[in-house]
């Protein structure tokens, strides 16, 4: 318990408090919409979108910076704890944190009567794929570029780019599956929650390159570089 | 005059550490790359101009292009550019210099602005020339100049005074998330869906510039939505009125942390 108790006071406020804003910040977005008359639909859209589309991007920027205070690498080789266990607790910590925050929010949003989009009971499905891989892109980018500058604005750009261009991956059969937020951004489609299956999937080459990056410690990111 | 000479040396230091950053250009560039590359699939508004457009509208079109997402790198760039100097332990050590911590505030940012907006610049004068030899027409370059000066010159300004101060209080995580969720909120999102700036004078993705320079509206510019009066039709003098409320609104931050600074740290 007390390592936990350790990696949890590692994350940091910002990278444990994000899944929180994230979620906080969508439903200040549907008040304030609430406030200029939007409509109930609206305002459940609003908040799938918080759920589906800022959570994961909260967490994602959360992940970086959990590389980015990653500190005595050196030191770390040296332990028979290795790093790459230590950085799985900390994301690991993170994730749980993200899920919690993910199930209060959707049955809350539940029991308020403003769900929308696929069945509540599959929530899980409209936040975990796109958590788990715009999570692993910023990683995973992270350690490839030893850069938190290309690491963030790849992430960035990612989840914008999916935002503004939704109608030209919902026309292409190969990369609808693909899309972050098919719920909040695309029709209804049948094959969902094999889409969904399928994005989990497309995260695991993310993980499998950090597995391997962290495998050459000599090129983790130093101090100055994050 | 010693204070603008102290901050103008403030702003050389830090425009030569930052134009070193390889991964700046590499962003930047990146970025870039993709847009160009891809923009005969991102739908009309961004698509290239038709052949025989005169070099005005060309242009335009590449700001506009390109002021849709290279400011994301901007915020990212500079959002820790001050956490940094408290990380590596050298804000003591700076504090020490000469110039107060006002100035060294202007002359970081000046610095910061001038270099981040170094590769967009090239950016713009690398589609200018591939514009020019394609068209034969080398009015493109002096277009270029100008639309990046109207519409993505701006844009820079008002994040980089918002991506320097905001992370110092919220953190650069918690900084970069709402930045990036602003910036499709404010900007792109359209009033309808959302209550939204998206098409008012303070939207810094630059429609009412572009507008102008287009001679046509786009990218929302005037649409109503919430603060009406934030909304004119996109005239000259709204072009104007909104470059300079966007100059006014980025450095907004920086008085207001200049002036917390000097208080704490009288010189």
């Amino acid at each position: 318990m007390e390592i936990w108790r350790h990696e949890a006071g590692r994350l940091g406020r910002a990278a444990c408090a994000a899944p929180v804003v994230a979620v906080a910040t969508a439903v200040a977005v549907a008040v304030l919409a609430a406030g200029n008359g939007a409509g109930r639909a609206q305002v459940s859209l609003i908040l799938l979108t918080g759920l589906e589309a800022l959570l994961p991007l909260a967490v994602a920027m959360a992940a970086t910076s959990v590389v980015a205070t990653g500190r005595a690498h050196e030191l770390h080789l040296s332990l028979p704890t290795g790093y790459a266990t230590v950085l799985g607790r900390r994301l690991g910590l993170l994730a749980g944190a993200t899920s919690v925050v993910a199930v209060v929010f959707s049955a809350a949003v539940w029991a308020a009567g403003l769900w929308t989009g696929p069945p509540v009971i599959a929530s899980p499905l409209v936040w975990g794929p796109p958590v788990a891989w715009l999570a692993g892109l910023a990683v995973f980018t992270a350690f490839l570029t030893r850069s938190m500058l290309l690491a963030t604005t790849v992430t960035a750009g990612v989840w914008l780019a999916h935002q503004m261009f939704a109608p030209a991956f919902a026309a292409r059969a190969w990369a609808r599956p693909l899309h972050l937020f098919p719920a909040s951004r695309l029709d209804a489609d049948p094959g969902w929650i094999t889409d969904r299956l399928l994005l989990t999937v497309a995260a695991v080459p993310f993980a499998a390159g950090v597995l391997i990056l962290l495998r050459r410690p000599e090129r983790m990111p130093t101090e100055e570089e994050v | 005059m010693t204070g603008v000479r102290e901050t103008l040396a403030v702003a050389r230091y830090e425009f030569r550490m930052q134009i070193r950053k390889q991964s700046l250009w590499i962003t930047v560039g990146l970025l870039a790359c993709l847009l160009a590359a891809g923009r005969f699939g991102m739908g009309p508004r961004y698509a290239p101009a038709p052949s025989g457009a005169p070099a005005r509208e060309v242009m335009t079109r590449w700001a506009f292009l390109f002021s849709v997402i290279l400011p994301i790198a901007f915020g990212m760039a500079l959002a820790d550019r001050l956490l940094r100097d408290r990380r590596l332990r050298t804000a003591e050590l700076l504090a020490s210099l000469p110039p107060g911590p006002a100035g060294r505030l202007a002359g970081t940012w000046l610095g910061s602005v001038t270099a981040t907006g170094t590769p967009a610049l090239l950016a713009m004068l690398v589609a200018a020339g591939y514009e020019a030899v394609r068209r034969g027409d080398p009015a493109t370059l002096g277009w270029g100049l100008a639309a990046f000066a109207a519409v993505l010159a701006p844009a820079l300004v008002f994040v980089a005074g918002y991506a320097l101060v905001c992370p110092l209080v919220l953190t650069a995580p918690l900084f970069r998330v709402l930045f990036v969720g602003y910036w499709f909120w404010g900007n792109l999102a359209l009033p309808v869906t959302l209550p939204t700036l998206t098409g008012s004078l303070l939207t810094p993705v630059g429609s009412y510039a572009a507008s102008w320079l287009l001679g046509t509206p786009v990218l929302q510019a005037g649409i109503p939505g919430p603060l009406p009066f934030l909304r004119p039709a996109p005239t000259t003098s709204a072009a104007a009125a909104s470059i300079a409320l966007l100059v006014v609104a980025g450095l907004l931050p920086l008085l207001a942390a200049g002036l917390l600074r000097t208080r704490r740290h009288p010189a």
